[in-house]
């Protein structure tokens, strides 16, 4: 590799993905790191393919646990031969990691919220959690960069909600039309008080410069192989290459940050998955943008005489204040939905209306604190293996009738997905296994978790509000909707919004990085991934992930001009 | 139903059941190469299955090998034909290989599959005197007391099986046509529900006061 680079960036996803689109058109020489293999997406995405040609209908396994036609490859809740533990008395955390260029973004929901005004400021609201040295107005403006960027749907005249910010005109194209159980549910919810809006999917859903319209069909978590909604490998990387300033190489899992004698980064260490080679590569600086757990993990394997216990760890801060999204699901059966007159209900990858949290004014009277939305699923879905739920339990039926039945309640089933804030707390972080290797020799991570009763009381609260929600709208629960938070609250890591293990702050000794990135400890050393995030409000992260790192790969941009790293 | 059912034909090509046989062998090979030269080999969790990184586009095909007898799967067929008959405008649920699937379903290594192949075979192998080797009455009588059964094993085999059967069926191109499934095609633009759809759902707001 030519080297010395002007950055090493480790990771390709939101943040990799992002930094390295800044870095490379602001004239820097990238090298970009991916763990995973190389992946083509307007080859190897599965478009239109059905059901019927997949193993086992496309139902999910361990291999390919989101279905066969998930875009996830060598991943998913295990990476074969790249384990996490769990620390015995720790409640379940579950971890998803694929080994691919641009990472997670190939197969995410496409969600893309902004973080409200109150997100960056918790515990100035309400005494909790943690307050971000930033204010929603510093973030604004790359927010609205990134919605260009990227593509995002939902634009509508502006409701000035509470925390749930409207985005200035000519950041969003249109906003889907609503489907009919969107209608329904909206009218379920207005009776209950309760508004819905248009969701934000990054999804280019009109005429955009040098991109493809969606098509309006095939989910997008198989990827997209026109690059119509966002993913790192079809919006960021392209434009990254096309500067000739950036290299990337695949299947190099990083490990550790390296040191000069003036304690500066120099570069970092890789292992070569397929050939188990070690390698080193030079940098002036160094981004890591590996994910939330990875960029913890490399952080706490780079011990050295100054940093004992983990680069820029000296205040223990490394790994602390892991946080994910509160999650709850629960589904209906809805009779007002059956037989409606045939209609294509594909459409946007995302759901087409959501509710943003509607309870900031009584969280009080409500017993939680924080809140929480609500995303729903439904309508004339591709069958799959999961065509018989359309039944009831105790149906039997079979030749006519159950035609008859099964195509009467086609599209009659509805989802709901509360995805809710948390806080961060002391039981929540991750540090390394001081026993347990990956096939490499390398030292693992390992998980302590426990939700708390702010979380607790959340989860039971979105049950309610999905039972009623049925009601209202003269349905049934599909199976049992447990009223328990306790119970029915996902595990941690389910989400797959992990964030906080390395948070920006005020200072050295209550963070690991300031404002943009750059770690207290090693000036030229960036974090640009989840790992950053002081809260975990209930918006989805992806689209702060990519401000936050446009931010902060400008100011990396600007200090390397300036010659001050 | 028609007197004797006809004999089901797998509609698996012979080259599909060929690779089947090759792939234990195929595994090893791969293990052994890499050996001496990088990091242990990942032993696949699964064996059998089609691994993490399966070829999507287009998709490889379910590899492991199959289990179920001849007579099993006679049995499947016919019961699936039970569940999902010909119809003047659909095929049987034998016509659509639905045996074949099922039979894919049980043999894969996965932690669902495992859990449901005592289920089913076992539930097929019981029905065998009954519905291959009995005669006609035999066999209707025997098809109709599944759907009354009141024992768990009769009632959970009977569910398992059908959800297997309307999962397989209603997947096919012909199925998806068949439940009302218009999507999958590719548009220039989303219009959202027609007015008809529209006027169909003002009904219901009335009727729930929405």
């Amino acid at each position: 590799m030519a080297e010395p680079y002007d950055v090493i960036i480790v990771g390709s996803g939101a943040g990799g993905g992002m930094s390295a689109y800044h870095l490379t058109k602001s004239g820097l020489k990238v090298l970009m790191l991916e763990a995973g293999r190389d992946y083509d997406p307007v080859a190897e995405t599965p478009m239109f393919n059905t059901n019927a040609d997949a193993p086992l209908r496309g139902a999910g396994t361990p291999d390919k646990p989101f279905g066969f036609y998930d875009a996830t490859i060598d991943g998913g809740w295990e990476v074969p031969g790249e384990p996490y533990t769990v620390a015995p008395g720790s409640e379940p955390f579950k971890w998803w990691r694929p080994r691919m260029l641009g990472g997670r973004t190939n197969h995410w929901g496409r969600i893309a919220l902004r973080f409200g005004p109150l997100d960056f400021k918790p515990r100035s609201r309400d005494g909790l959690g943690y307050d971000w040295p930033i204010t929603y107005d510093d973030l604004a403006p790359w927010y609205d960069k990134t919605e260009k960027l990227i593509g995002v749907t939902g634009a509508a005249p502006a409701r000035g909600l509470t925390n749930t910010p409207d985005s200035p005109p000519g950041c969003l194209m249109e906003a889907a039309p609503p489907r009919a159980f969107e209608m329904l549910f909206a009218r379920a919810m207005d009776a209950m008080g309760i508004p819905t809006i248009p969701m934000h999917g990054a999804i280019v859903t009109g005429q955009m410069e040098g991109r493809n319209t969606c098509l309006f069909a095939t989910p997008c978590g198989r990827g997209c192989a026109i690059g119509a909604n966002f993913q790192s490998t079809t919006v960021l990387i392209p434009p990254a290459k096309k500067t000739g300033n950036l290299t990337i190489r695949t299947d190099a899992l990083v490990y550790e940050v390296e040191l000069d004698t003036n304690g500066k980064a120099k570069g970092v260490s890789f292992v070569d998955r397929k050939t188990g080679v070690h390698h080193s590569a030079s940098a002036r600086s160094v981004v890591l943008a590996a994910g939330s757990g990875e960029t913890a993990r490399i952080l706490l394997n780079s011990k050295s005489p100054k940093f004992p216990n983990g680069l820029a760890n000296t205040h223990g801060m490394v790994g602390r204040y892991l946080m994910d999204t509160v999650g709850v699901s629960a589904s209906g059966h809805i009779p007002a939905l059956e037989g409606l007159p045939p209609t294509n209900d594909d459409g946007q990858g995302t759901e087409h209306i959501y509710v943003p949290w509607w309870g900031y004014d009584k969280q009080k009277a409500l017993g939680f604190p924080r809140g929480y939305h609500i995303e729903l699923g439904g309508g004339r879905q591709m069958p799959s293996m999961s065509t018989a739920r359309l039944l009831d339990a105790d149906d039997t039926s079979v030749g006519d009738a159950l035609r008859d039945r099964l195509r009467t309640r086609f599209g009659s089933v509805m989802g709901f997905a509360g995805r809710g804030e948390m806080i961060p707390n002391d039981d929540c972080y991750c540090e390394l296994d001081p026993e347990v290797k990956d096939r490499y020799g390398l030292p693992v991570l390992r998980f302590h978790w426990k939700w708390g009763d702010s979380e607790i009381a959340q989860a039971g609260h979105m049950s309610k509000t999905f039972a009623e929600a049925i009601d209202k709208m003269g349905g049934k629960p599909l199976g049992h909707i447990e009223m328990d938070g306790r119970k029915a609250i996902k595990a941690g890591g389910e989400i797959i919004h992990e964030v906080g293990t390395a948070r920006m702050g005020h200072n050295d000794t209550d963070s690991v990085v300031n404002q943009y990135g750059q770690s207290w400890a090693v000036p030229n050393l960036f974090i640009t991934d989840g790992a950053v995030l002081v809260s975990s409000p209930d918006k989805n992260p992806t689209l702060s992930i990519l401000a936050l790192a446009w931010r902060s790969a400008d100011h990396l941009a600007t200090l390397a001009k300036q010659g001050a790293l | 139903m028609t007197d004797a059912p006809e004999i089901y034909v797998p509609k698996i090509d012979r080259r599909a059941a060929l690779a089947w046989i090759g792939v234990a062998g195929t595994v090893v090979a791969v293990g052994s190469s890499l050996e001496g030269c990088g990091p242990p080999p990942i032993k696949p969790k699964y064996a059998g299955g089609y691994g993490t990184d399966p070829k999507l586009n287009p998709p490889v095909k379910a590899p492991w090998p199959r289990i179920l007898s001849q007579d099993e799967l006679q049995a499947a067929a016919i019961l699936a034909d039970f569940i999902l008959p010909a119809t003047a405008s659909a095929p049987s649920a034998s016509k659509l290989g639905v045996p074949d699937f099922i039979n894919e379903w049980v043999s894969a290594p996965y932690p669902d599959q495992v859990k449901d192949r005592p289920i089913v075979q076992g539930g097929l192998q019981a029905l065998i005197p009954k519905l291959v080797k009995g005669d006609a009455a035999t066999r209707a009588a025997a098809l109709q007391s599944l759907t009354t059964a009141t024992d768990d094993v009769g009632k959970t085999f009977f569910k398992r099986f059908r959800a297997l059967t309307v999962g397989a069926y209603y997947t096919t191109p012909v199925g998806m046509k068949e439940i009302g499934y218009i999507g999958n095609v590719s548009r220039a633009s989303d219009p959202g529900p027609s007015a008809e759809v529209k006027a169909a759902l003002d009904v219901q707001f009335k009727k729930l006061g929405l």
